[in-house]
C-alpha cells in the first residue's frame, strides 16, 4: 500500500520534473535557437554571468527573473476572478493529460510490478481528449475578462478554431481505436512492440492529420490566428503581465510536449526500438539479475520514448518556423471542408479493411 | 491603364494538395537547420576558425568597412605631432550642418617648419551629418573620415571633440589618404 504510494509521488514528481522543471523552459531556449539556426543567425547569446554565456542558456534565468519581478496588471474594467484564473484554467489542463500518457512499459523491480504510467485509466484516450478540451475555457475566458477588443477576438478564433479541430481530432482517433481494438494508452503502446503495427504504417494518413489538427489546437503558427501579433496586439493574452503571461506561454510549451508524447504511443512505437523487442534486451542485460536487467530496460525506454517525443517537438518548430500564418477563412475550410471528410473516409477504408482481412 | 494582379494562378494538382509543397519548404529549412548545427560544432571544438554562419557576433567580432565608408572625421597628425592642418577654414565654410569650429593659430617671427596651424579645432559629431564635405575641400590632405562609427555618448556636451582628440597618425589613415587620391583627382582638383 504504501509503496504503491510512494511509487504514484515518485512517477507524479518525475512527471513534474520533466515537463516543468525541464521541456518548458529549456523549449522557451530552443525555440530560439533552432529558428536562429533555421534563419543562419547565432541567436539568444545576450544574457551572461561573468562573460560566460553558455550558449544563451542563461536567457531562460533572465526570462523566469523578469516575469517574478513584473507588475502583475489587472486593466480597468477586467472581471478581476477571471482574468486572475483563466491562466491557471489554461496550464492545468496541459499537465493534466500527462496523468495517463505512459512513458514506459511494465518493469518487475524488486518483486513488484511497476508500470510506467501515472494512472492506468480504461478509457485513457477519451480522458486525453476530454481534459485538453478543458483549455479551450481557460483561453476564452482569458479573453473575455480582459475587457480588449483584440483579447475578444483572439478568444474568439481561439473557441472556433479549437473546437473545429476538435472533431477532425476524435474522428482521426476512431481510426486508432479500431486498428488497436482498445482506449487504454497502455495496451496501444504495448502493442506497437511489433515494428509493422506502428500506427504510422496503419492510418498514414490519420497520422499527417492529427499532427495538423494537434498543432490547429496548440494554436502555434500556421494556425495561430487566435494570437496573431500582426492582427491582434497579442490575441487572447493581450492584458496579461507577468508571470501570468509567462503561465500562458508554459502551457503552449507543455502542450507541444503533450502533443509529441501522445502522437509517439498513437502512431510512433510509443516506447519500442524498432526490430528490438523487449525480451532481447532483457536476455542481454540478463547478468545483471531480474532486477537490474528491468532498471536498465526501463530506461532505455523511457530514453526512447523521449528521444521520439523530442523529434515531434523538433518537428512542430521546423514547421512552426517554416510556414506563414492561414487566413482565418483557410484555417475554417480546412478544418471544415477537407480534413473532416477526410477523417470520415479514413474511418470507412479502415473498417472496410479490417472487415476485407477477417 | 489598369494595372492588373491576376489572382487566379493556375495551380497543378500537386500544388493545390499543399502537402508536397509543404515538404519541400520543411527540407529547405530543416537542410539549413542541420547544415548550421554541424556548421556550430567544430567551431567550438576549435578545430575550424570560422562558423559557417555569416551573422557577426557584433561587439565581440567586427568586420572591416570598406575604404570608400564614412565614419567620423578625424584630423591628421604628421610624424613631428603636429597637425597637418593649415586653420585655412574650407572645412569650415565646406560644411552644411556647421560642425566645425577653427581658430587659427600662426608663426610670430621664430622660423620654422609650419607657418600656421589650428589653436581650437573642435568637430560637434552631434551635429555633424557625415557628408565628407570637409575631406573633400581640404587642400592639405588634413582631414579625413575615419571608420569608426562608435560614438555614442550619455551626454551630448562629450560629442564635442577638441584638438586633442581629433588628432590620428597619418600612418593609420593611409588607405583612406590613398583612396581620396583616386577619388577626387577625377575632378583634376
Amino acid at each position: 500500500m504504501w509503496v504503491d504510494l510512494l511509487i504514484t509521488l515518485v512517477k507524479i514528481l518525475f512527471v513534474f520534473a520533466v515537463t516543468v522543471g525541464f521541456f518548458a523552459p529549456v523549449l522557451t531556449w530552443v525555440e530560439r535557437k533552432q529558428s536562429a539556426l533555421m534563419q543562419d543567425r547565432i541567436g539568444a547569446n545576450r544574457a551572461d554571468i561573468m562573460g560566460f554565456t553558455a550558449l544563451g542558456l542563461f536567457h531562460i534565468i533572465a526570462d523566469a527573473l523578469k516575469m517574478f519581478t513584473k507588475e502583475d496588471f489587472i486593466p480597468d474594467g477586467a472581471n478581476r476572478v477571471l482574468h486572475t484564473i483563466s491562466p491557471i484554467i489554461a496550464l492545468v489542463p496541459a499537465l493534466l493529460t500527462f496523468a495517463v500518457v505512459p512513458f514506459g512499459g511494465q518493469y518487475t523491480l524488486f518483486d513488484k510490478e511497476v508500470n510506467l504510467v501515472i494512472s492506468d485509466l480504461d478509457v485513457g484516450l477519451l480522458f486525453v481528449f476530454a481534459i485538453a478540451s478543458l483549455a479551450t475555457y481557460g483561453y476564452v475566458i482569458a479573453g473575455w475578462s480582459s475587457n480588449n477588443n483584440w483579447s475578444l477576438l483572439g478568444s474568439m478564433r481561439t473557441a472556433s478554431q479549437m473546437i473545429s479541430y476538435e472533431v477532425t481530432m476524435g474522428l482521426t482517433i476512431i481510426g486508432v481505436l479500431m486498428v488497436y481494438g482498445s482506449m487504454k494508452l497502455t495496451d496501444i503502446g504495448a502493442i506497437q512492440e511489433n515494428f509493422w503495427m506502428w500506427g504510422i504504417f496503419l492510418q498514414p494518413v490519420g497520422f499527417f492529420m492529427f499532427l495538423t489538427a494537434s498543432i490547429a489546437e496548440n494554436k502555434r503558427i500556421p494556425f495561430d490566428a487566435p494570437e496573431a501579433e500582426s492582427e491582434l496586439v497579442a490575441g487572447y493574452f493581450t492584458e496579461y503581465s507577468g508571470l501570468k503571461f509567462g503561465m500562458f506561454f508554459m502551457a503552449e510549451f507543455i502542450e507541444m510536449v503533450t502533443i509529441g508524447a501522445i502522437m509517439t504511443i498513437l502512431f510512433l512505437g510509443a516506447w519500442h526500438i524498432p526490430f528490438l523487442s523487449s525480451a532481447t534486451l532483457l536476455s542481454w542485460f540478463d547478468f545483471l539479475g531480474t532486477t537490474g536487467s528491468n532498471l536498465v530496460l526501463m530506461l532505455i525506454h523511457v530514453g526512447v520514448f523521449f528521444a521520439k517525443v523530442c523529434f515531434f517537438i523538433w518537428l512542430q518548430m521546423i514547421i512552426r518556423w517554416t510556414l506563414p500564418r492561414f487566413r482565418y477563412d483557410q484555417i475554417m475550410k480546412l478544418g471544415w471542408k477537407i480534413l473532416l471528410p477526410l477523417s470520415l473516409a479514413n474511418i470507412l477504408v479502415t473498417g472496410l479493411v479490417i472487415l476485407a482481412l477477417n | 491603364m489598369a494595372y492588373y494582379v491576376n489572382r487566379n494562378l493556375k495551380m497543378t494538382w500537386w500544388e493545390r494538395s499543399y502537402i508536397p509543397e509543404i515538404l519541400k519548404g520543411m527540407w529547405l529549412t530543416s537542410r539549413r537547420f542541420f547544415y548550421n548545427l554541424f556548421g556550430f560544432i567544430p567551431f567550438f571544438l576549435g578545430t575550424e576558425k570560422d562558423r559557417r554562419i555569416m551573422t557577426v557576433y557584433y561587439p565581440e567580432e567586427q568586420v572591416e568597412y570598406p575604404v570608400a565608408y564614412r565614419g567620423r572625421p578625424v584630423l591628421a597628425q604628421n610624424e613631428d605631432g603636429q597637425p597637418a592642418c593649415v586653420a585655412c577654414g574650407l572645412c569650415e565654410i565646406a560644411c552644411p550642418a556647421y560642425c566645425i569650429h577653427i581658430e587659427p593659430g600662426h608663426n610670430t617671427g621664430k622660423q620654422n617648419q609650419y607657418e600656421r596651424w589650428p589653436d581650437v579645432f573642435n568637430i560637434d559629431y552631434a551635429i555633424c551629418i557625415f557628408c565628407g564635405n570637409c575631406e573633400e575641400a581640404c587642400p592639405e590632405e588634413a582631414i579625413f573620415m575615419s571608420d569608426d562609427c562608435e560614438i555614442s555618448m550619455l551626454d551630448r556636451k562629450q560629442m564635442l571633440y577638441t584638438k586633442e582628440q581629433l588628432l590620428t597618425p597619418v600612418a593609420d589613415l593611409q588607405k583612406r589618404i590613398e583612396f581620396t587620391r583616386n577619388m577626387y583627382a577625377k575632378w583634376n582638383y
